[in-house]
């Protein structure tokens, strides 16, 4: 037997109190509870009002997502003893996950996470007719989504975007890996629209590339990977008119000239018109030096092999 | 009042698939669910779903039939088994060009088929250990993209009559704005699911509480074939978690605590791949004969080999790991058989219809065509779904279209509200936790695998005190707001109802067949048993009644695997 | 004997953030490091190339590693994105023989040198947050930070993904705590400190970042900080180059020193100020110095 306490965050609106607080529950279970059983058995056994968002217990229908100790995990796939050995405390803090609005004590408005995910268009999009049996996709073709695929839709992602933090509007990380699981799919005829609707305001450029999705998906679906790729769909469909896509555009050319990156060259492919180049912070960068002058200083040695690799390499996305 | 030509409770493959059938056929139609649509149980079904595609090996929809109707033990109705293996591949070429992502054969790019328990050829079609998610998905995908509307989170408490007995809507609590709501409908069709949580351990989720099975029954429509529940051979002891026959299917093995490979005592040819029942008594067997360990018995992935296990399996190995602390690519895992399926359900007819109450239909685990008879087959559940969910969601879309503007009774939500609040305002009785955890430990203990006279009295016994004292009940949540406290109370009731239906039908069946297994009536008995039971609920108590079996070729053979 | 790494300082280190190459170059006889340059190697693309050209990043950042192994040495970086972009190739290469074959096939189309897959990247952080580069620090006796209370940013490619970096829990990181307390000073604790600063979308989606890098640079204010310590020079130009347009953004004033991590132990080491070009901050460090005693 084990002992924890459970330090989870409550706000009960039915109350008249719209302010949230934490409430401590302690309880003696096996070594071996999930936080999920855990929120159960505090639900049944102490507190009937505490309200959580759940079903499945295995980690497969998205529901129970929440954060232990900061932290955005699926409830019924996180052992308690082994949350606590890796906070190094024996109180676990519970709070509902992150960028969203509370409800009731974990369970949270999810109501803009769904509209993003309709957003995308999250359906097969195919020209002309269906075939009387079924598509024939080569099975590396179809692999291609498989990772996607696997996404349950429980927002862990979305709950830590530091994108989404700083503009709610940010479509974020689930949305778009659904997004890509259409647009590569060979089924799909909207590859360039897609490309398209993905590139706009809020849209994948808008990618801070913190890594957070990928780090806290339960699934390994790594929503970042999917954006990038999706980034690559854009490039192919030559969708690159987007800032963010010109800066990775320059990147490319930046690569071309010299083989390193020319920052000058990379604030005035971005944005000729308020990039680095004419800000007054550009200004403030050249005095200090940081805006070298010259693109002749980047060269690197055999830089011929540069060359033929930006030629030669084909993209398979 | 919200009105739709049609309304379908719940939206898992069933329930989405009547949905989009309906619309396609130009009603109004919307799904209320408890759950948002992506949380259903149906997603967490694994192995696959059966069609006589043929991609593997010849194979027809004769084959599949035959295979369905020896499974369920000969009490699937046969007529009803070949409506669903005729359609089976239209169902599945259907899901694939809305976008299913199929795990795909090597070189031709068709759908790739695994063999299963109880199929005599590879016809399970999947997308690796996945196939309830990628269906589910694709389904909600469509439901997105037809813009059905969808009430999330809306709990049904009741099946709303007019003076005639006709279904004409439902009423539900919106558990976000802490509403009662009536929503009117010319036909509804239930399909909500099973109810795997009468059972503990279980496969099933929180939410598997055999809603409509319920709700029906309360409106006196019958239950057919409850005492059928399915046993999965392969479940995590730690909490009663699926691992898919699809582990079997690749190649796993199950050994005993003396490393043999013990089923072949038990089905000589089939082996791992018998028929769900027979493998489930089997480890029964070998544990209670003291060759189990830690009440268990192993899963042998091993020599599978990594790259298959992680192509195929990765959410058991996901799942070994997390649940089990065991990575089967290192080492066995230890399960058991654990209540996995139920069989019975609203007693309806080969279009979902319920006989007993026009514009009320059913699809689904909550359903009872029957097409499962005794024993479902693996990859049979979706098939099953997605089938009878369309030709509900068809059928209810004609009857929508032929039914006049149906009379809602204007004080339909009084009972549910008047319900509601006399319960919140009762004080001082048990809580529905410990009345659900008495239950679930009961159904566990004596209408499990193996069944007998006495103890099926004993529990039945056991139920009908836990239904005394649930009428004292106590809610300690008396908000409006998504009170979970409240909808598992409601719940707790439905589950009651269920469990009296199961046990009623189990201590009257003197046989044994498919997954009803006596001790005291080893055998099969055609003579006697070959019939569905119906329970009905009168004045409170489970009063049963028979129903024969259609058959139309195939003669009952003795079963052996 | 110094230990010799292939040194990959990334080009914003050696172009607009020189003074973090400089000050490291400087410190690398200090550290018993020997560092060797990399004339061939390229950038790594900074997540952009990745973004629009996926195969053309594997191999440009492949061409990279089979450079360090044909001098054989191990890669030291001084950034958190060219570290994981380094790291990420590596692991897609080493985990999947048949893409290493195809890569190798392109490097040697091109003239380059085909790549085995022996070669480890490690960041200066890393290096020195262990045991062994702790006890160097200690015997270098250094003169310390005189107790500067100083905020760690870690930013994030140099965390996550874990699977990919794999060096500590990406949410509870300790080695710049170590770093800061070993050589001297006070770490002032914050929640923002595994944050985005916002860099990489700063030219396209200039309000978003700056958004980003205000979390951080409110917590290491509210936490006391006197100074803010980053591994990352892309971290460093958020932070500090654009640290003023934050405050007015944000109508907040952070007047946060940002100091490169080889400053940090440049200042404990008694490094030369001029070596560390702090006149190349936007932000003053002159408090920072006057407290180190500099």
């Amino acid at each position: 037997m084990a002992s924890t306490t459970f330090r989870v965050f409550r706000f009960q609106p039915d109350s008249g109190d719209l302010e949230s607080y934490h409430q401590d529950f302690s309880l003696d279970h096996e070594e071996k509870t999930t936080v999920l059983d855990a929120l159960l058995r505090i639900q049944n056994e102490q507190d009937g009002t505490l309200a959580v968002r759940y079903s499945c217990r295995s980690a497969i229908c998205g529901s129970c997502a929440c954060k232990v100790n900061g932290k955005t995990v699926l409830a019924c796939m996180t052992q308690v003893e082994e949350a606590k050995a890796e906070s190094g405390s024996s109180t676990l803090q519970v709070d509902p996950i992150g960028n969203f609005a509370p409800i009731k004590d974990l369970v949270v408005d999810m109501t803009s996470f769904w509209e993003k995910f309709k957003a995308v268009k999250p359906y097969l999009i195919p020209d002309g007719p269906a075939p009387q049996k079924e598509r024939l996709v080569p099975k590396a073709a179809m692999e291609k989504v498989a990772k996607e695929s696997a996404c349950i839709l429980c927002a862990a992602c979305y709950s830590e975007c530091n994108s989404l933090a700083a503009d709610p509007e940010f479509v974020g990380p689930a949305a778009f890996a659904w997004g890509y699981r259409f647009a590569a799919d060979e089924r799909d005829a909207q590859r360039k629209n897609r490309a398209k609707l993905y590139s706009g305001q809020h849209g994948i450029w808008d990618c801070t590339r913190c890594m957070f999705c990928n780090e806290r998906c339960p699934k390994g679906v790594d929503p970042r990977d999917a954006i990038e790729k999706l980034g690559a769909i854009a490039f192919q469909e030559k969708v690159t008119k987007d800032k963010g896509a010109r800066h990775a555009k320059a990147f490319l050319i930046s690569m071309r000239t010299g083989g390193k990156l020319n920052e000058q060259l990379v604030g005035g492919l971005t944005d000729p018109v308020g990039g680095a180049f004419n800000a007054p912070l550009a200004l403030r960068m050249l005095q200090k030096g940081k805006l070298p002058a010259s693109p002749l200083t980047h060269r690197v040695k055999n830089r011929d092999q540069v060359t033929k690799l930006i030629k030669n390499v084909k993209e398979t996305i | 009042m919200r009105e739709h030509d049609v309304v379908v409770v719940g939206a898992g493959l069933a329930g989405m698939r009547a949905a989009i059938a309906a619309h396609e056929a130009g009603v109004d139609v919307a799904l209320v669910t408890k759950l948002h649509p992506v949380r259903s149980h149906s997603g967490a079904a694994q192995g696959g779903i059966n069609a006589a595609l043929g991609n593997e090996t010849e194979d027809n929809t004769d084959n599949h039939t035959f295979d369905t109707v020896k499974g369920a033990d000969y009490i699937g109705d046969q007529d009803a088994i070949e409506i669903l293996c005729e359609r089976a591949p239209l169902e599945v070429y259907q899901l694939e060009h809305w976008g299913a992502v199929f795990s795909r054969q090597e070189d031709s790019g068709k759908i790739a088929q695994r063999p299963f328990g109880g199929a005599g050829f590879p016809r399970t079609c999947y997308a690796a250990d996945l196939t309830g998610l990628v269906i589910l998905h694709t389904l909600y995908t469509v439901v997105v993209k037809y813009n059905i509307p969808t009430y999330e989170e809306w709990f049904v408490t009741d099946l709303v009559t007019d003076d005639d007995g006709n279904a004409v809507g439902v009423v539900a609590y919106d558990m976000i704005h802490g509403k009662i709501e009536t929503i009117g409908a010319k036909a509804v069709v239930m399909a909500t699911g099973g109810a795997g949580r009468v059972y503990r351990p279980s496969t099933n989720a929180h939410a598997s509480t055999g809603d409509a099975m319920s709700l029906a029954l309360r409106k006196g429509v019958p239950l057919k074939d409850m005492e059928f529940m399915q046993f999965h051979p392969t479940t995590l002891a730690a909490n009663g978690v699926l691992v898919t026959e699809g582990a079997r299917g690749e190649g796993g093995y199950l050994l005993n605590k003396d490393g043999e490979r013990f089923m072949s005592e038990y089905a000589p040819n089939k082996l791992e791949l018998a028929s769900r029942d027979v493998v489930s008594r089997a480890e029964a067997t070998e544990i209670q004969e003291g060759r189990g360990i830690d009440g268990c018995v192993l899963l042998d992935l091993r020599h599978l080999g990594r790259d298959r296990i992680m192509e195929r399996l990765p959410q058991i190995r996901e799942l070994a790991i997390a649940f089990a602390g065991t990575d089967p690519i290192e080492e066995p895992i230890p399960i058991r058989p654990g209540a996995h399926y139920h069989m019975g359900g609203v007693h309806v007819d080969n279009w979902g219809a319920a006989p007993h109450m026009p514009g009320l239909f059913a699809a689904g685990e909550c359903s009872c065509v029957s097409v499962h008879g005794a024993n479902r087959l693996g990859g049979n559940s979706l098939l099953e779904a997605v089938v009878f969910g369309a030709r509900a969601g068809e059928a209810s879309a004609a009857y929508a279209q032929e039914a006049p503007t149906p009379h809602v009774p204007g004080n339909a939500a009084d009972e549910t509200q008047a319900r509601i609040e006399e319960l919140l305002l009762r004080e001082n009785g048990p809580r529905q936790g410990e009345i659900r955890d008495e239950l679930a430990a009961v159904m566990q203990e004596k209408v499990g695998v193996f069944r007998e006279d006495a103890t099926l009295r004993e529990a039945k016994a056991k139920v009908d005190e836990l239904k005394a004292r649930f009428q004292g009940v106590t809610v300690d949540d008396k908000g409006k707001t998504f009170n979970t406290d409240l909808i598992h109370t409601i719940e707790t009731g439905y589950l009651l109802d269920l469990a009296d239906c199961m046990v009623t039908g189990a201590i009257a069946r003197h046989e044994s067949r498919g997954a009803h297994s006596r001790t005291d009536f080893p055998d099969r008995d055609d003579e006697n048993w070959m019939m569905h039971t119906l329970a009905y609920l009168d004045d409170g108590e489970i009063r049963l009644d028979y129903s024969p079996v259609t058959m139309t070729k195939y003669e009952p053979q003795v079963r052996s695997y | 004997m110094p230990r010799q790494f292939a040194y990959y300082p990334g080009c914003v280190a050696e172009f607009s953030s020189k003074e973090l190459n400089a000050t490291t170059k400087a410190l690398a006889p200090l550290l018993d490091i020997e560092l060797l340059p990399m004339p061939q190697a390229t950038c790594c693309g900074a997540g952009d190339i990745a973004e629009a050209k996926p195969n053309l990043y594997l191999t440009l950042n492949v061409r990279i590693l089979s450079e360090a192994e044909e001098m054989g040495a191990d890669i030291l970086t001084i950034c958190n994105v060219c570290t994981l972009n380094l790291r990420r190739a590596n692991k897609m290469v080493r985990e999947d023989p048949r893409l290493l074959e195809q890569v190798n096939g392109e490097l040697v189309n091109a003239g380059a040198r085909p790549y085995r897959g022996t070669i480890d990247v490690t960041h200066l952080l890393w290096y020195l947050a262990t045991e062994e580069g702790l006890s160097l620090l200690e015997q270098r006796g250094p003169k310390g930070l005189g107790g500067l209370r100083v905020a760690p940013y870690y930013g994030c490619q140099l965390l996550r993904p874990s699977s990919v970096m794999g060096f500590e829990d990406p949410d509870r990181p300790q080695s710049l705590e170590r770093l800061i307390t070993a050589l001297g000073g006070e770490v002032a604790d914050y929640d923002g400190k595994t944050r985005c600063c916002g860099f990489p979308i700063i030219l396209a989606r200039e309000e978003v970042a700056l958004r980003e890098s205000h979390v951080a640079l409110a917590g290491a204010r509210d936490a006391g900080a006197q100074a803010m310590v980053t591994p990352c020079p892309l971290c460093h130009l958020a932070m500090d180059a654009y640290q003023r347009k934050t405050e007015q953004l944000m109508g907040e004033e952070y007047a946060m020193p940002v100091l490169h991590l080889p400053q940090l132990i440049g200042l404990a080491l008694g490094l030369p100020t001029q070596t560390m070009e702090f006149k190349r901050h936007f932000t003053s460090v002159d408090e920072v110095l006057q407290t180190v005693g500099a």
